[in-house]
């Protein structure tokens, strides 16, 4: 086929079109905008491909050409994705790409040869089916965004100073806190897809609960003074970055506690700092991954991954934890890596040897790998006891 | 229901034509003239001829209105085999002869075919009122598919009694001298060898060597576009390049050529020496000129001509006599004007698909 350039845009756009009907499609069931941005993105990595590239290079383009020129397109597809970070899991977009490659395919080499005569002759070009599908695409583009627009949540702003609390979010919204802005009593979360900005919160049973919704954000939040955990999760995805919780002269409570959302995902806690509290980060019946946080002066444990729990725990530093730094419990499966765990102390008047200053450990029938991890100054380095396994590893990941 | 569009010609390149017109016609709308019901009579003696037993098109050289589905698809179901279409994809797919004949038999069989021709040749076309006069008869619509106008023998040649034209059935001599450089006389040197021949090739240039009759751009409208721009003059020399004689490349080619050679029964010299025959692969006379039906046409009308080619609108109409009420349309070799591989069946399917649109544009048929 030797494509003129307009015929490579009109191939181009009609081939795409039900892609992009059932990435929106796929997005309203989500409640997720990938899908969309994803053809978009391959609308416009393959028309700037097709203008710079493909049409000066192929005067014609034989029927094996699309395999390879597929594998560039979606390898300049990626490097996007990933290089703008753009919030898609791999293996759907891979399938979505594939389906959008797939149905190109059969409809330039098959379709569009059908449905009009002399569409080789033609170079590809479609006429007023091509005009057509174009404006289709973009109209399909612009309602998608426009929808995105339309339905970003409202953004809430909390100005300076001390509100008092417990604040109860009911409704899909950002929680933009302006400097110094402070709730006293804590903030419950009560829908799906809150973001909750740089609040600080003093105070509360907890100082920020999550319960049962989804899609949660707490980002540059700080929790200070709550009576039992810090932030406490309860069957709910969350995500959380950047918080600092004080957990300091609170023995018994917990920093962040996220517990039984195996069905919501994986949720994250990245780039938080704990002081203090018996349990820095605590997981229960759930996949978390716990990422670069400082956690210190805990009492009990200071990372803890539990009860059934799946998760890993990467690049965190610990630090002067009172019986056992990082801890994999309870039948639980963990993936610790380059983690730095440091001057964890034995807790004597608990008698308990499972206590006795331990950088990491596995205990009740739960498995362990660790890979890269820095022990330093620890009573004991690792521990594996009551049925448990400590395997270290020659290559990250499981 | 009397006809409104009549194909002149009832070759391969007239066949394809009612192929496409059948999307959108009945066949009593449709009136071909022509003297053999077969549409690949002729073609069928010539590849006969030269014992052709695979077509240089690919999976879209065939006779229906659409590039897809090609005869490759049908190669799959016959052979029970995926290598058809994975060769189609490498552009290595040809269809054998065969393969190719019974796909114009099984046209033929359902289109309707035998029910629109006429079984007679139109000796003039004149341009009346809102149409064209063949012979008495009048239509709206007509496209001429008059075919090769000969075969060509070079003039020195003619009175030679060793000559045989290559698209003639023949024998071989133990000596054979093959006059071309051709796909033709490419398949004359290897029969000839085949037959046991010492065989010479006598030619003018070197050949071409090239999938196709013409690049595979000028199939389509990104070549096209570039050679509808040039004046009359580049233009008649761009067609004079593009349809010098060439023939594939491909070892099943060279390697016994290379290996007669070797062995002394194959060389090449520069003019006909003492051969006990001749063969002329020298294809067809070219031009309109020796077309009665179009040299009358050009007579007649004072039509627009260019070096050996009549002058074509790029849909393949004849400017002066095409308009919004009728059109006069050319397929086949004396339609190079609009499309260089008017020669070959997807050269038919283009001027077909035009010829339609024009039908189809014409609010009374």
């Amino acid at each position: 086929m030797s494509y003129t350039l307009r015929g490579r845009a009109d191939s181009r756009l009609a081939a795409l079109l039900p892609v992009l009907l059932g990435a929106c499609a796929l997005a309203g069931a989500l409640h997720r905008w990938w899908p969309v941005e994803l053809v978009a993105l391959m609308a416009a990595v393959g028309l700037a491909l097709d203008l710079e590239v493909w049409h000066r290079l192929l005067p014609y383009q034989p029927a094996w050409a699309a395999v390879p020129l597929g594998a560039v397109e979606l390898g300049a597809l990626m490097a996007i994705v990933y290089g703008f970070g753009l919030q898609a899991p791999l293996l759907p977009a891979l399938a979505l790409f594939g389906a959008g490659w797939l149905t190109s395919l059969v409809l330039t080499q098959g379709g569009f040869p059908l449905l009009r005569l002399g569409y080789a002759e033609d170079g590809g070009e479609l006429g007023q089916v091509g005009g057509v599908a174009t404006a289709a695409v973009v109209l399909a583009l612009a309602g998608s965004a426009a929808t995105f627009v339309a339905r970003l949540p409202p953004v809430v702003h909390l100005s300076a100073g001390v509100h008092r609390g417990p604040l109860v979010i009911t409704r899909r919204e950002v929680l933009q806190g302006e400097p110094g802005a402070v709730v006293r009593g804590g903030i419950v979360v009560a829908h799906d897809d809150v973001e909750i900005r740089n609040v600080t919160v003093v105070g509360g049973e907890n100082g920020i609960t999550v319960d049962g919704v989804r899609g949660t954000v707490l980002d540059r939040v700080t929790v200070q003074g709550a009576k039992l955990d810090g932030i406490h999760v309860r069957g709910a995805g969350v995500v959380v970055r950047n918080c600092t919780v004080d957990m300091l002269g609170n023995h018994l409570g917990q920093g962040i506690d996220i517990s039984f959302n195996m069905g919501m995902g994986m949720s994250m806690v990245e780039g938080c700092t704990i002081v203090g509290g018996m349990v820095g980060i605590t997981t229960h019946s759930s996949m978390t991954e716990i990422v670069r946080n400082r956690v210190s002066r805990t009492t009990g444990q200071a990372i803890s991954v539990a009860e059934m729990s799946m998760g890993s725990a990467m690049d965190n530093e610990i630090r002067d934890a009172l019986g056992v730094g990082l801890n994999c419990d309870d039948q639980s499966m963990c993936m610790f890596e380059h983690n730095t765990v440091v001057g964890t102390r034995p807790d004597r008047a608990s008698g308990d040897p499972t206590r006795n200053g331990i950088g990491v450990l596995a205990s009740f029938r739960s498995e362990a790998d660790l890979w890269q991890n820095r022990l330093v100054g620890n009573r004991v380095a690792t521990g594996a006891v009551t049925s448990s396994i400590l395997r270290t590893t020659k290559k990250p990941g499981w | 229901m009397a006809a409104r569009v009549a194909v002149v010609g009832s070759g391969l390149a007239g066949f394809t034509a009612y192929q496409t017109l059948r999307r959108a016609l009945e066949p009593g709308e449709i009136a071909v003239f022509g003297t053999d019901a077969d549409p690949a009579a002729a073609w069928r003696v010539r590849a006969a001829a030269i014992r052709q037993r695979e077509m240089r098109s690919e999976s879209d050289g065939h006779c229906l209105p659409t590039t897809f589905p090609g005869l490759a698809f049908g190669s799959v179901r016959r052979r029970r085999s995926l290598r058809p279409l994975l060769e189609s994809a490498l552009d290595r797919y040809h269809p054998t002869v065969g393969e190719f004949l019974s796909h114009v038999e099984r046209l033929r069989e359902r289109s309707g075919w035998d029910s629109s021709l006429v079984g007679r040749r139109v000796e003039r076309v004149r341009a009346v009122d809102d149409g064209f006069e063949l012979d008495g008869a009048s239509f709206r619509h007509v496209l001429l598919a008059p075919g090769h106008p000969g075969l060509n023998v070079p003039e020195e040649l003619r009175d030679d009694p060793r000559v045989v034209h290559a698209y003639q059935p023949h024998g071989y001599a133990p000596t054979v001298t093959v006059v071309g450089a051709g796909l033709a006389a490419a398949t004359e040197w290897l029969n000839g060898l085949a037959a046991g021949a010492e065989v010479v090739s006598v030619r003018r240039r070197e050949p071409v060597r090239s999938p196709l009759n013409v690049p595979r751009h000028y199939f389509s409208r990104r070549g096209l576009a570039g050679f509808y721009r040039l004046p009359a003059g580049e233009r008649i020399e761009r067609l004079r390049t593009l349809l010098a004689p060439s023939y594939p490349v491909g070892d099943q080619w060279d390697e016994p050529l290379e290996r007669a050679a070797c062995e002394g029964r194959f060389r090449i010299e520069t003019a006909v020496n003492g051969s006990a025959q001749v063969i002329c692969a020298t294809g067809f006379r070219r031009g309109f000129a020796h077309d009665p039906l179009l040299a009358r046409l050009v007579t007649e009308h004072d039509l627009e001509t260019a070096g050996e080619w009549l002058v074509l609108d790029p849909d393949s109409t004849v400017p002066r006599l095409s308009d919004a009420r009728r059109t006069l349309a050319l397929a086949g070799a004396p339609a190079q004007w609009a499309f260089p591989g008017a020669d070959t069946l997807a050269g038919a399917r283009y001027a077909a698909h035009r010829f339609l649109r024009r039908v189809q544009s014409c609010p009374t048929h």
